[in-house]
């Protein structure tokens, strides 16, 4: 060998990293943020999803908050149905861009991406879990984005309420996005995802109290309503949303507008909770299981 | 070693030198429904060797790397990498390998640098090995100056090279390479060719590619010929080729039936009849042309003389041809003829 073979060979061998080195072992926590991180970096570069995704509500405000405000006069107190209606779409934001950032998971296995994550050492419920915080971050930003907007409807909103209304729909949006992450694991093709979620949301929306309060209703909706789970997601938002217009409203009003009532028993905001998470943990232990056995 | 279960049991022949073995396969076998598509393999893959799976589209290439990757659970049979055992421990055998898969694999909406880093993180890395290495291998692959573009904005080639190296990130022992070169550039072929052999000379990666290209086989330290789901030889190159015994001679005349009986009764040979020509496999057939000339009394047109090839022991061995999938139409129908009448035992 002569020398500049020699100090060739020894260049390969220190060239940086090059010389190979036992790679530990990501920890739970590793996973869940780099797959965490992925979700938010593709979404924050999807400008045209970004847009929609704000737009689709304050539509929803105008259109809904002027056509149905001006025929739905039964609200009690000085609560307009504009107000009323503005928890509900935040609510139903957290539901839409939950349920869809299960997608994600149809595309990556589309794309061939999923199998990356797949064949590398490590858990499963790790791999759910970063799915799972990642959409529950982007339906939080796109809920709590709506909220630059109450002002403008005369919602008197505090850092106090701010600060419980970001706990309470981090938590809604984690327990809703186990629905998006299981249907992602078990379907193959975005346009049955789009379907089925379509399929999901409408009627979890339309019977849950987001476009009116829940009780008063005839009877076979009163049923529809309260099996719904998200009934019990959009009342604890529009309760403490509203908490300064509800503390205002005179004794003797005709009914409440948030809680939920069952049989004459008026939950509690903990109790709404309470169901939320048993809901949720039901979604999130599907959702686990379906990311296990996906292949 | 028909049936056998026993890891231990496996002794193929590596190739000439190499004493460990860093892929062990024992009687692995995958059926989906009725078919069968990989058939109780056994063979052995020496360490800082390449080796190479041949076979045609559906020999069931991608499942046995599937089920060795640890994505696709076999049916029965088993089989260890870096001593690691493919169902009773795959996060110890994931560890161990890279793959680069048959069908693109990046997210086109990272980077080149971040599908990098992300493949990293996933498999634990030290933080501060990640960017060096990903920079080092970005280098090695020639994407370096586009380290930074979304890979949307790759070529296939590029995104090609860029798996290749994000399958190099964690420093895996083996590297899995299904079809590696299909539909790339000529050039962007060797480049991963003479990459992989460099990796293989510097780190000791041990190299398991599949391909239906003769000539990448040919390039390979040891080939196993698969067909139907069965591996139906196991060796070097060269071991293979010397199998048919010899140059492959053809001649032809206006009556081939009698070319083949001068030959058969003159040298003690069994010709064959393909392509219009008669056929046989003779060492030094260089020397053997004048004398057969000499010999034979009956008008020969044509002769042709060419050293053997792994399609020729393809053939031999498969009764069929390999191209199925690049062949002409008129190809497809007479291997498809082959196929149903006139198969011989491989
Ligand atoms: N998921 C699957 N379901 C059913 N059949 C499959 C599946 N994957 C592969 N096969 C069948 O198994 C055989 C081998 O396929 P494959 O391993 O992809 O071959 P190769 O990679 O050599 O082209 C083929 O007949 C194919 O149709
Ligand atoms: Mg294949």
């Amino acid at each position: 060998m002569t020398a500049d073979q020699a100090t060739a060979e020894v260049g390969k061998h220190s060239e940086i990293g090059s010389t190979r080195r036992s790679t530990g072992r990501a920890s739970f926590l590793q996973v869940v943020r780099v797959i965490w991180l992925r979700e938010i970096l593709i979404y924050v570069r999807d400008r045209p999803r970004m847009i929609s995704a704000f737009a689709m509500p304050v539509l929803m405000l105008v259109l809904f908050g002027e056509g149905l405000g001006n025929s739905i006069a039964t609200l009690p107190g000085d609560i307009s149905y504009r107000q009323f209606f503005f928890p509900g779409m935040v609510a139903m934001q957290v539901l839409m861009s939950s349920v869809f950032s299960g997608v994600s998971i149809v595309t990556d296995r589309q794309f061939g991406f999923l199998r990356e994550i797949l064949v590398a050492p490590v858990s499963r419920t790790a791999i759910c879990f970063g799915k799972i915080v990642g959409g529950a971050t982007l339906a939080l930003a796109n809920g709590l984005v709506m909220f630059a907007i109450a002002p403008l409807l005369g919602i008197d909103i505090s850092l106090e309420i701010v600060a419980k209304l970001i706990g309470l729909i981090a938590l809604v949006s984690f327990m809703l996005t186990g629905v998006g992450v299981a249907m992602g694991s078990r379907l193959r093709s975005v346009e049955s995802f789009q379907m089925l979620s379509q399929v999901a949301i409408m009627p979890g929306m339309f019977l849950s109290g987001i476009f009116f309060p829940v009780n008063n209703l005839p009877v076979w909706m009163d049923v529809l309503v309260k099996v719904n789970p998200v009934t019990y997601a959009v009342a604890p938002i529009r309760e403490i949303a509203l908490s300064k217009q509800l503390s205002e409203l005179p004794a003797d009003a005709p009914f409440q507008i948030t809680h939920v009532d069952w049989f004459g028993y008026t939950l509690s905001t903990w109790e709404e909770l309470g169901i939320v998470v048993i809901f949720g943990v039901a979604m999130l232990t599907i959702a686990i299981r379906g990311v296990r056995t996906v292949d | 070693m028909e049936g056998s279960n026993d890891l231990d049991a496996v002794r193929t022949n590596l190739q000439d030198g190499i004493v460990s073995s860093s892929v062990q396969v024992a009687a692995l076998s995958r059926s989906f429904g009725e078919i069968k598509a990989v058939d109780e393999i056994s063979f052995e893959v020496g360490e800082a060797e390449i080796f190479g799976f041949l076979g045609p589209n559906g020999a069931g290439k991608t499942t046995t790397i599937s089920m060795l990757c640890t994505l696709l659970r076999p049916t029965s049979g088993r089989a260890t990498i870096g001593g690691y055992e493919i169902v009773d421990d795959p996060e110890g055998v994931r560890r161990e390998i890279g793959i680069v898969f048959q069908d693109s694999t990046v997210d086109e909406r990272l980077t080149a640098r971040e599908n990098l880093v992300f493949h990293g993180e996933l498999f634990g890395m030290a933080r501060n090995d990640i960017r060096p290495r990903a920079e080092q291998l970005l280098d090695r692959v020639g994407l370096l100056g586009r380290a930074d573009d979304a890979v949307i904005t790759f070529s296939g080639g590029m995104r090609r090279r860029l798996e290749v190296a994000r399958g190099l990130m964690h420093w895996p022992s083996v590297l899995f390479l299904d079809e590696p070169t299909v539909g790339l550039d000529p050039q962007t072929r060797r480049s991963i060719w003479a990459y992989a052999r460099s990796l293989r000379d510097t780190e000791g990666v041990t190299i398991f590619l599949t391909t239906h290209y003769m000539d990448e086989a040919e390039a390979c330290d040891r080939v196993a010929i698969m067909d139907h789901g069965k591996i139906v030889a196991i060796d070097t190159p060269e071991r293979l080729k010397a199998r048919l015994g010899g140059d492959l001679v053809s001649l032809s005349g206006p009556d081939n039936e009698a070319l083949a009986r001068e030959v058969r009764d003159s040298f003690e040979i069994d010709p064959r009849f393909e392509n219009n020509a008669v056929e046989f496999n003779i060492e030094r057939g260089g020397d053997f042309i004048p004398i057969l000339l000499n010999r034979i009394q009956g008008e020969v047109r044509s002769v042709g003389i060419r050293p053997p090839t792994l399609e020729d022991v393809f053939v031999s061995m498969t009764g069929h041809q390999i191209r199925e999938a690049e062949a002409s139409e008129e190809d497809k129908l007479r291997s498809m003829h082959q196929r149903g009448f006139g198969r011989r035992g491989g």
